[in-house]
């Protein structure tokens, strides 16, 4: 993050001539901020057809097929929204979310923490399990999960999402947070021992701070696909008010024909709140990832 | 920055290599360890050992869902599956071709896009923040909201088609769409799945490029290195090993996933985007009463093997390079 740009593209080739130099640096100036906004471009293209099609009337979006709207209403939103109880999808949704997310970075934080630092038989063995099971596909436990819920009665329930999908995020939480806390140097916790404070002090007052970067990082990653997930919750809720965004959509696309400017306004509904999320932790985010990889 | 990344994700033990406390564990120490483990371990034995065991278990019986008992039948199910069965064998070695195709065009055409997108990204300072935050939208909005948004723009009369019309490349269009056409719906996914994993695979490698020394940049630079020379003979080659993570990565999820192939065509036109996730999806939830329960499993099975196997090898190829 800090000075270590490669600013290759201004680089003069060769240096002999200066004139053909800077004039070369223009037009590699140019090319790289065509290339940088033509990405960007694309990175929103799809997007930019969501906000599109929801500002569109119902008349519109089969009478103009271009990406403006020519009388932009924002009357399909407020329609979609009411219509269809999104608010109550949306409690649903954030509740699955907070809850997985809380999950994961305590379990998980509290299992890297020992995997990192604390020396005890098994460690090596038990943490590659976690990493093997980066491996095994979803659709493979996806069965057994709804079987074992359906026996232990929570299937159909929130909790009943909420454990496998802290479950699922092991192998990565325990990753990334692993690394993290491998980076604190050793000399911290023997100060904080000869002080007299406990394992749980040393993991709670040094530790869990010191790695707050990689603790965002991984709060965003398991809240981003627990907020798009689809397979699982698709699987084992059968009552419609329990239902999260993902299946809300889903059930509004099951409707006789495509309305697509309806569909947009409940796509938009879905992605805008988990992009302000990230949005407003992107900063913590990007630093903790690199540091969590550099390990 | 490399090494212990791709060390980390092949599933090694570098950030355990703290020992040297000799084999005598402290005692209480020993008591912690397994005190902070074990919620963890606890979780994992209801939800993870459980439905593990079961699906194991279930991959060599014959079972619709419904009847009380399941008919063992060895190892037939994968048998069936590697061509041995008339009925389910051709689906899936259409399927397989498939997830080949994806296997190898979504590992090249990420790497294709993120790396040189990460070296053009670290080279400016204006605007990096915002621009690194706009890459990182198709990641953080990958689900079914998204993928609806491009079957909208894939439609026949969608933003696609219409682009290529106002460029006078009217003869690209799909009058079916993009997604109703068995030629261009599993190119047209592709696309989707490279847009979506590209923004973790250009972080990634702008992390490996701002751990370059930049001595080894000046003195390339001192060389008469120019930018396509430095970036070729220089960083792509001290990068690899996050290229290794990058394909590995992707080569899972090309192999596992199917979220999009499920709601984007549900495998069709026909099974033209029929891939092996989907088919193990379809042959646990979606056969009605056919037995076909025992066969999902060993399919899944079949699937971690080759992601583990893929997994090693990556890990063999990094070391040796080391």
């Amino acid at each position: 993050m800090t000075a270590t740009l490669v600013d290759q593209p201004q680089a003069p080739v060769a240096p002999a001539t200066p004139r053909r130099g800077s004039g070369g640096r223009a037009v590699a100036r140019v090319v790289v901020g065509v290339l940088l906004a033509g990405y960007a471009v694309v990175s929103l293209y799809p997007f930019l057809w969501m906000v599109s099609a929801a500002l569109k009337t119902r008349e519109e979006i089969i009478g103009n097929t271009g990406l403006i709207p020519r009388s932009p209403t924002l009357a399909t939103l407020v329609d979609t929204w009411d219509r269809l109880n999104f608010f109550g999808y949306f409690l649903n949704s954030v509740g699955v979310t907070f809850f997985t997310t809380l999950g994961v970075v305590v379990v998980y934080s509290a299992a890297a923490y020992a995997f990192a630092v604390i020396d005890f038989p098994g460690r090596t063995a038990l943490y590659r399990l976690f990493l093997v099971l980066l491996f095994v596909p979803a659709a493979v436990t996806l069965l057994p999960i709804v079987l074992l819920e359906n026996h232990l009665g929570i299937l159909g329930g929130h909790f009943g999402l909420i454990l496998p999908f802290v479950n699922g995020t092991a192998p990565l939480a325990i990753l990334l947070l692993t690394n993290a806390f491998d980076a604190v140097p050793d000399e911290l916790r023997d100060a904080a021992r000869v002080d007299g404070a406990g394992e749980f002090r040393i993991f709670a007052t040094i530790y869990v701070p010191l790695a707050r970067p990689a603790l965002v990082t991984i709060a965003l990653l398991t809240a981003i696909p627990t907020w798009n997930e689809y397979l699982l919750t698709r699987v084992s809720l059968n009552d419609a008010s329990a239902y999260t965004l993902p299946i809300a959509l889903q059930a509004l696309r099951s409707e006789q024909t495509i309305q697509y400017n309806t569909l947009m306004a409940g796509a938009l509904i879905v992605v805008i709140p988990i992009i302000i999320l990230f949005l407003s932790a992107q900063r913590y985010f990007v630093n903790g990832l690199v540091g969590a990889v550099k390990g | 920055m490399t090494a212990a990344s791709s060390e980390a994700v092949a599933g090694a033990v570098s950030p355990l290599g703290r020992a040297g406390r000799g084999p005598h564990f402290r005692r209480r120490e020993k008591a912690w360890g397994y005190a902070f483990v074990a919620p963890a371990l606890l979780l994992f034995a209801v939800m993870g050992v459980y439905t593990i065991a079961y699906g194991f278990t279930l991959s060599f019986a014959r079972w619709n869902g419904f009847s009380p008992r399941w008919i063992w039948v060895g190892l037939e199910n994968y048998i069936d599956l590697l061509g041995g069965s008339p009925v389910y064998g051709p689906p899936v070695r259409a399927a397989a071709l498939n997830t080949l195709w994806v296997m190898i065009a979504v590992p090249l055409l990420t790497v294709a896009v993120s790396f040189p997108l990460a070296v053009i990204l670290n080279s400016v300072t204006r605007l990096r923040t915002v621009l690194r935050s706009v890459y990182f939208i198709p990641y953080v909005t990958n689900g079914i909201a998204i993928y609806f948004a491009w079957q909208y723009i894939y439609e026949p009369n969608g933003a696609i088609n219409g682009v290529l019309g106002a460029l006078g490349l009217g003869s690209l269009q799909q009058p079916q769409g993009f997604l109703g056409n068995p030629a261009t719906a599993l190119p047209a996914l592709i696309v989707v799945m490279v847009w979506t994993a590209v923004p973790v695979a250009m972080l990634l490698y702008l992390a490996g490029l701002q751990a370059i020394d930049p001595a080894l940049l000046e003195a390339a630079k001192i060389d008469g290195a120019g930018w396509w020379r430095t970036n070729r003979s220089v960083v792509w080659p001290l990068l690899t090993g996050t290229t290794a993570i990058v394909v590995l990565l992707n080569l899972r999820d090309a192999l596992q996933g199917f979220q999009v192939f499920l709601i984007a065509t549900n495998g069709g036109p026909g099974d033209a985007t029929n891939v092996l996730g989907l088919e193990t999806y379809r042959l646990a939830f979606l056969s009605e009463l056919a037995p076909t329960l025992g066969l999902a499993s060993a399919l899944g099975w079949m699937l971690f093997l080759v992601a583990l196997v893929i997994a090693l090898v990556n890990q063999r190829m990094l070391r040796r390079l080391r």
